[in-house]
């Protein structure tokens, strides 16, 4: 493991979290710089959504530590780390059903700058291909509408760090491409992402590192050709070597 | 003194457990919180009665009616309890509340109209006597109660692990969208479980209205009991609401004779507030297999 | 166009309301007397059951600290006059509700609802052990008849109520957190609200309207025990009431709670007794429930649009215009 790099916002230690016998967090380590796209890939039950659980607050760690710009917030109420600047999609997605689209959005930004919540709405709209859909209640939308909702909620509440739990599982190409250019251009904006993904195209053309996960631990870390070409990595995911 | 008093409580509990079973298992299959389950006792009870009153039957003839007769009637209203239970609502478990309360609501108000204010009882030659066992007095109704009560748990458990039916309704209380995908009917399933328990309860319900009475009114407080043995029990737990059945009529014995039977509704509400801020998922819960 | 039947209509309600006293004479005065404190009622009870989406079966618990506290501190030795009292009362049920939801509002649904009922009713219990609420028997208020002033007082705490609500719940970012997370808890603490707080406060200020309530109901009625101030018949009325009307909605608690209290004040003057009113309750609900979830006020051609959705559609257009 590296030193931790000065311009690390998000560094975690020795995370761990069992149910009842299953370690889903069995030492999770890693760190990830400013302004980096660090994929997250992994079998399935490696503990990733685990992760994201505990990093957002959902789940709370048994021991270990999570350091998102010099605090420790393993422990915290989801509330106070989503406040921190912290933002998640889920992998169901967790919309707000009986609202609208529009809605759903401006409550994303009911603990933040809510004067101006109304034109940014109308941004993320746009942004997200949306306006045609503002007023459909969410539970009207398709799974690939949805899940860019859930991206346009975080969105709205202009993190610093986003983790995305398989934003891109079973959309179609057209909703992918606005995903991908979104992540993009969030990230010239100077925001920070964790992504979870099995879409290993989705991954080589955003993640510049990538980490992978394994009976959750970290068993690799580096870019993506490096890592894709262990062959630890390989029989650990797809069950062959490279 | 002591010792008589925990042996009554326990045979009493014997019939608490009888019906809460029912009332998990329906928790359980149908994601329903049965508000009306002290009515389904209290309207055993007038069955019970009238029964007596009307065939002039003797236990061991209205126990069977009222068994069949209320699992009827309950397998009947299964598809409106399922219907409720899997309605495109905004709020689909405040919904099936809603609905099981206005139920028991309805029962309440309709035996009030029926009936009026009056306390019944269901007579029984079985009434006045009582069995001398190991120095202590059991009065025979109570026995026969307890008995009946074993019985027909141990018979439901039987059913639920030895048949293919039992294993169906098993399965979907576990969960519905599995069950469905290996050809288990859900509705049917749903109705079957609403008709068994309402059978087992209404037959309860006329056991205690032979030992204590009836009124209108005792379906809040059979309510309330069987709240408080699947809260204490946490859900999915059989052996669970058994054990719980059993403390809550021995604990109810133990206040009305020591401390005053006014206070045992309170303790009875003090204990499982408590319990529900101290330990939500029951006392005897399965340890979650993750 | 609409907009101005709309006015005239509302001002033309609003003088009858406050002439009513004037002209209808004392029975009606009374049962609309009454209309209003349920109404109150009904709308306290939908901060929580409905907007929140916690179904509270124990709201009577409030009504009852506010009624015993004007009625414990009106007699002796405290002898106080009755719009002292009313602090008090509101304060005592603010205490009572911070130290209650605090961990009750961690259960969900059923346990939610088992918890509180079960609170209610160790109330009810306790009420009837103790001297200073008079015990079983009840404690007696000092006498007054006087229709108008009851009338306008309750007429006053409606208003007040409905009005809190509107700002607080349909006009505001509290709403818009309690509505986020009555759909979805886990997806609003992810979005940076604090839901315990918000449950907190919304239960709190459903239960001081609820006292306040009590506390006019008893100087009223000069005279209050365990079964009228603390029965459980009073929350299961208020919950039907909102259920008829219209759950989550602002002005449903209203219709249902009119609608069931003029039944049952008409079956009790021609039949004596209301027993057949508690089978229409159970009809009422079970009906509801199969056939109109959204209660009575989803007939209305407007409220079709001012639901949920049209409801938060409208504020993001309110804020646009604002903004």
């Amino acid at each position: 493991m590296t030193a931790a790099q000065p311009s690390a916002i998000l560094e975690v230690r020795d995370l761990r979290r069992a149910f009842g016998g299953i370690k889903a967090a069995n030492g999770v380590s890693f760190e990830t710089r400013a302004q980096e796209i660090l994929g997250v890939i992994g079998p399935n039950g490696s503990g990733k959504s685990t992760l994201f659980n505990l990093i957002s607050g959902t789940l709370r760690p048994d021991s270990g530590r999570i350091v998102f710009k010099g605090a420790d917030i393993a422990g915290w109420k989801p509330y106070r780390i989503a406040r921190a600047g912290i933002g998640r999609t889920f992998q169901i997605p967790a919309l707000f059903q009986n609202m609208t689209v529009a809605a759903n959005l401006l409550a994303a930004a009911v603990e933040g700058d809510w004067r101006g919540a109304p034109r940014r709405v109308e941004e993320v709209l746009e942004l997200l291909t949306l306006e045609r859909l503002r007023d459909s209640p969410a539970s009207d939308l398709s799974g690939g509408q949805q899940k860019l909702l859930e991206l346009g909620r975080v969105l709205m509440r202009d993190c610093e760090l986003l983790l995305l739990d398989e934003v891109t599982a079973g959309v179609n190409p057209a909703i992918r491409a606005v995903i991908l250019d979104t992540v993009q251009l969030m990230r010239r904006r100077g925001r920070t992402f964790l992504v979870i993904e099995h879409d290993m195209e989705f991954i080589r053309s955003i993640c510049e590192r990538i980490i992978v996960m394994d009976f959750g631990e970290v068993v690799a870390s580096g870019d993506f050709d490096s890592v894709t070409q262990d062959s630890q990595v390989m029989r650990a995911y797809l069950g062959r070597p490279a | 003194m002591f010792l008589q008093t925990v042996a009554n409580g326990i045979l009493i509990g014997g019939i608490y457990a009888a019906f809460s079973i029912g009332f998990q298992l329906v928790f359980g299959v149908l994601d329903v919180v049965d508000f009306a389950v002290g009515g389904w006792v209290m309207l055993g009870g007038y069955g019970g009665y009238w029964s007596a009153r009307l065939l002039g039957a003797e236990l061991y003839v209205s126990l069977p009616l009222c068994l069949i007769a209320f699992g009827i009637l309950g397998y009947l209203m299964g598809p409106l309890i399922y219907r409720v239970r899997t309605s495109r609502y905004a709020r689909p478990t405040l919904m099936a509340l809603a609905f099981t309360f206005g139920v028991a609501t309805f029962m309440r108000g309709g035996a009030l109209t029926l009936w009026g204010f009056d306390t019944r009882s269901v007579t029984t030659a079985f009434g006045g006597m009582s069995v001398q066992l190991l120095g202590l007095t059991f009065p025979l109704l109570r026995l026969i109660a307890f008995g009946l009560a074993l019985v027909t748990t141990l018979a439901l458990l039987a059913f639920l692990r030895g048949t293919r039916l039992g294993l169906g309704i098993r399965a979907t209380a576990q969960s519905k969208e599995h069950a469905a995908l290996l050809g288990v009917d859900v509705k049917r399933i749903s109705m079957l479980v609403y008709g068994i328990y309402t059978g087992i309860t209404g037959m309860m319900g006329v056991l205690l209205a032979a030992i204590y009475s009836v009124t209108p009114e005792v379906g809040i407080r059979y309510t309330l009991l069987a709240f408080f043995m699947v809260v204490l029990a946490g859900l999915g737990s059989v052996t669970g609401v058994l054990a719980a059945g059993l403390l809550l009529g021995v604990l109810e014995a133990l206040v009305a004779i020591y401390i005053g039977a006014s206070y045992s509704y309170l303790l009875v509400f003090g204990v499982l507030y408590l319990t529900l801020l101290v330990a939500p998922e029951g006392l005897f819960r399965r340890p979650r297999r993750a | 166009m609409r907009w101005v039947l709309a006015v005239a209509l509302g001002l033309a309600a609003l003088a009858i309301a406050v002439s009513l006293p004037f002209w209808a004479g004392g029975y009606w005065t009374r049962i609309a007397t009454g209309i209003f404190m349920w109404a109150g009622l009904a709308c306290s009870w939908n901060i929580v059951g409905g907007y929140a989406g916690y179904i509270n079966f124990g709201q009577v618990a409030f009504f009852g600290v506010g009624a015993y506290a004007t009625g414990i501190l009106m007699n002796d030795p405290y002898d106080w006059t009755f719009p002292a009292t009313v602090p008090a009362g509101l304060t005592a049920s603010a205490i009572l509700a911070g130290a209650v939801g605090w961990p009750t509002l961690r259960l969900r649904g059923a346990y939610f609802a088992i918890a509180t009922w079960a609170f209610a009713e160790a109330l009810f219990q306790i009420s009837t052990v103790l001297d200073i609420t008079g015990g079983p028997a009840g404690l007696s208020l000092p006498p007054i008849v006087d229709e108008r002033l009851f009338y306008y007082l309750m007429a006053a705490a409606a208003a007040g109520t409905y009005g809190i609500a509107y700002l607080l719940l349909e006009r505001s970012r509290f709403g818009y957190r309690l509505t986020a997370l009555r759909d979805n808890e886990t997806a609003a603490e992810t979005l940076g609200i604090n839901t315990a707080s918000v449950k907190v406060s919304a239960f709190v200020l459903s239960a001081i309207l609820s006292a306040l309530f009590g506390s006019i109901f008893a100087y009223w009625v000069t005279f209050i025990n365990p079964r009228s101030v603390l029965g459980g018949d009073i929350t299961d009325q208020m919950v039907i009431m909102v259920l008829v009307g219209g759950l989550g909605s602002l002005w449903g608690p209203a219709l249902g709670a009119a609608i069931l209290y003029l039944v049952n004040r008409l079956l009790w003057s021609y039949w004596g007794d209301t027993v057949i009113y508690i089978v229409i309750l159970g009809v009422a609900i079970a009906a509801v429930v199969l056939f109109l979830p959204d209660g009575l006020i989803s007939l209305w051609p407007r409220h079709r649009r001012r639901n949920l959705l049209g409801a938060a559609l409208g504020r993001l257009g309110r804020w646009k215009r604002d903004a």
